[in-house]
C-alpha cells in the first residue's frame, strides 16, 4: 500500500498541564505537512516506509541543551475503539514504534492516554534504517510481527522535526487512523 | 486567561532565608552543592546552587525575562538557554602546559586560563560589575538562588509526563529520572530558570534542596557550608523555628518575583546599603541600591521589610534588645537550622 498523508500539528489544547496548552497555540500549519507511506505485508512480517522533506535534519542533540532530535513513529490500536488523539486511553492501549535519529535501533511504545507513554527496546526483530538525501528523510522499519496491526490493520503516522522544536505533543500528525489496504 | 490552580497534599513545606546583607560572593555554596549532586559530564555547566552579582545578567543570562511567566503572572512561551550564550559552557583549563612550563624564566610561565575562547557567558560571568558611578552612587550586591521549591511549581504543570513531583512530607520539588523524557517544557516554564537538562543523559535535573539530609534533620550543604552564615533552614509553621520568625513574625524576608505568582520558598532579606553622595562627597538621604530595583526583584512588600531592618538596627545601635537582630546576627548558629525534633545540631 502506498499512499500520501496531509499530516496536520497535534491541537495542543488538550495536552496535560496548564503550561504547553497556553504557550504554544496550535499552529495553524504543521511542521511537516506532507509524508509519504508505503506498506508492505510478506507473511506475518511487516515493512513501514515514511518518508518526509525535511531541509534541515537533527541528528545529534548531546552537546546543547536547546536542540531536538528529528523523529518519526507508527501507531496502531490495541483495541478496535483505541482514541488516537489521545494516544489511547485506560483499558484501551495504543503500540507504536519510534525512530530517533540518534539511536540505531528504534523503541517500543506503549500508552493509554496522554502522559502515560513508556519507552522500551523494541522485540526482537524489530529494526529500522534511515537515510536523509537531498532535503528528505526515508525511514523504514522492518517488524518481524506486530500482532495489534495485523488484528485492526490501522496506522497513524507522527513526524518530530527537530529543527522546530517538536517533541511530545509537538508533532504533526496523521488526520486519524488509516487503514493499510492490501 | 489565569493560569490553573492545582491542589497539593503538601503536610509541611521546607523553606530558606537567605540574608543578603551578609553574602560575601564567595561561591562556597555553589561548590558545596556542586560536588555533593551535579558533577554527571553532560550538567557541567549546570549549578542548582549560584550566586550571581546584582544588578546583571544573572545566571542563566536574563533568566528573569526568558521564563514562561510574564509580569502579569500569566503564562507565555519561555525559552531554553544555551549553553554558549545562555549558561556557558563549563571551562577546561591549561593545567598540563602550566605544569610544563614550571621550570621557565618568569616571562616564559604560562599562567591557569581557560582553553575556551570567545567565551560568551559564564555562571558568574558579570561578578562585582554592577552599576553606577564611582563614587556618588556605584553598587552591587550578591544574589544567591536554588530553585523556589514553589507552592505551585510551573516546572510540575508543564511536565506531560508528570516526571515533576512535590513530596507531601516536606514541599520539595524534585525531578523523576525515570519519567523524564527529556522535552523541557520544565526549563522552558520555570520562571526562575531553575531547571537543567543534561544532553548527555538527555534527562532534566534540579536542586532537590539536599533532599537526603534534611528527611535526616540536616539542613542542605549550601545553608551548612557558607562561611557567612546567612542561609536559615527551617518550616514554614514551626513558630518556633527561623523561617516562620523572619517570614512571618518580623516580616524582613520576602520572595523573589512574587508576581510571578507561583509562591516561591525561598526568601530574602533585602540588602541595605550605604548612603549616595552629592558631587561633594556628601552622603545623601537616598540608599546606593535603589528602593525602585529590590521592589523589581522582590515585589512592594520589601519596602516595609527594609523599614523594619532599619528600625531595628537603630534599636540594637543605640544599646536595646532586638530578637530580630540577634537572628540575623546569627549569634547562635544553631538557630539558623531547625527542621525536626531530629535536627542534628552545628556543634555539639
Amino acid at each position: 500500500m502506498k499512499k500520501k498523508l496531509d499530516l496536520i500539528s497535534a491541537p495542543t489544547g488538550l495536552q496535560p498541564g496548564n503550561y504547553v496548552k497556553e504557550a504554544y497555540v496550535d499552529p495553524r500549519e504543521p511542521s511537516t505537512p506532507k509524508a509519504d507511506v508505503e506498506v508492505t505485508q510478506n507473511g506475518k512480517a511487516w515493512q513501514l516506509t515514511l518518508s518526509w522533506d525535511c531541509p534541515d535534519p537533527v541528528t545529534d542533540v548531546s552537546d546543547d541543551t536547546h536542540r531536538f532530535i528529528d523523529s518519526v513513529a507508527f501507531m496502531a490500536p490495541g483495541t478496535p475503539d483505541a482514541v488516537w488523539i489521545t494516544m489511547g486511553e485506560e483499558g484501551k492501549p495504543v503500540e507504536a514504534i519510534l525512530w530517533r535519529a540518534d539511536r540505531e535501533a528504534p523503541l517500543r511504545v506503549v500508552a493509554e492516554g496522554w502522559g502515560t507513554v513508556e519507552r522500551n527496546e523494541p522485540p526482537e526483530g524489530w529494526t529500522v534504517t534511515s537515510a536523509w538525501d537531498k532535503g528528505r528523510w526515508t525511514v523504514t522499519f522492518n517488524i518481524a510481527e506486530w500482532p495489534a496491526l495485523e488484528a485492526h490493520q490501522q496506522l497513524a503516522a507522527a513526524v518530530w522535526r527537530g529543527a522546530a522544536r517538536n517533541r511530545a505533543g509537538l508533532k504533526s500528525v496523521s488526520p486519524g487512523w488509516f487503514p493499510i489496504e492490501a | 486567561m489565569a493560569r490553573e490552580k492545582y491542589a497539593t497534599n503538601v503536610k509541611r513545606q521546607v523553606a530558606m532565608v537567605l540574608d543578603l546583607n551578609k553574602c560575601l560572593g564567595c561561591q562556597t555554596c555553589t561548590i558545596a552543592c556542586k560536588k555533593m549532586w551535579n558533577t554527571d559530564t553532560g550538567s557541567g555547566y549546570a549549578y542548582w546552587n549560584n550566586v550571581e552579582t546584582m544588578p546583571g545578567k544573572g545566571y542563566p543570562a536574563n533568566w528573569q525575562t526568558t521564563g514562561g511567566i510574564d509580569a502579569e503572572g500569566k503564562i507565555k512561551r519561555g525559552e531554553i538557554p544555551t549553553l554558549d550564550t545562555g549558561y556557558g559552557r563549563a571551562w577546561t583549563f591549561d593545567h598540563q602546559e602550566v605544569f610544563a612550563s614550571s621550570g621557565n624564566e618568569p616571562s616564559q610561565k604560562i599562567w591557569i586560563q581557560p582553553k575556551e575562547k570567545n567565551v560568551k557567558h559564564g555562571a558568574n560571568w558579570d561578578e562585582d560589575e554592577g552599576v553606577g558611578t564611582y563614587p556618588e552612587d556605584n553598587h552591587y550586591f550578591y544574589l544567591p538562588r536554588i530553585c523556589n521549591h514553589c507552592e505551585e511549581p510551573a516546572c510540575l504543570h508543564a511536565c506531560p509526563r508528570g516526571a515533576i513531583v512535590k513530596n507531601e512530607e516536606n514541599g520539595i520539588v524534585m525531578v523523576n529520572q525515570d519519567r523524564c523524557h527529556g522535552y523541557r517544557f520544565c526549563v522552558e516554564a520555570c520562571p526562575y530558570k531553575k531547571v537543567y537538562f543534561d544532553p548527555k543523559r538527555q534527562v532534566a535535573n534540579k536542586c532537590i534542596f539536599c533532599a537526603p539530609r534534611v528527611e535526616e534533620g540536616v539542613a542542605p550543604a549550601c545553608a551548612r557550608q557558607c562561611p557567612g552564615r546567612l542561609r536559615y533552614v527551617g518550616f514554614m509553621d514551626d513558630e518556633d523555628g527561623p523561617i516562620w520568625k523572619l517570614v512571618k513574625k518580623w516580616g524582613v524576608a520576602v520572595p523573589l518575583h512574587p508576581e510571578y505568582g507561583i509562591g516561591p520558598n525561598v526568601f530574602y532579606v533585602p540588602p541595605m546599603s550605604p548612603p549616595q553622595l552629592d558631587m561633594h562627597g556628601v552622603p545623601l538621604d537616598e540608599p546606593r541600591i535603589p528602593m525602585a530595583f529590590l521592589e523589581q526583584l522582590f515585589g512592594p512588600a520589601v519596602k516595609d521589610a527594609m523599614n523594619i531592618l532599619l528600625e531595628e538596627r537603630e534599636r540594637k545601635k543605640a544599646g536595646e534588645s532586638s530578637e530580630l537582630m540577634d537572628l540575623l546576627i546569627a549569634y547562635d548558629w544553631n538557630e539558623n537550622f531547625k527542621l525536626d525534633d531530629g535536627t542534628r545540631e552545628v556543634f555539639s
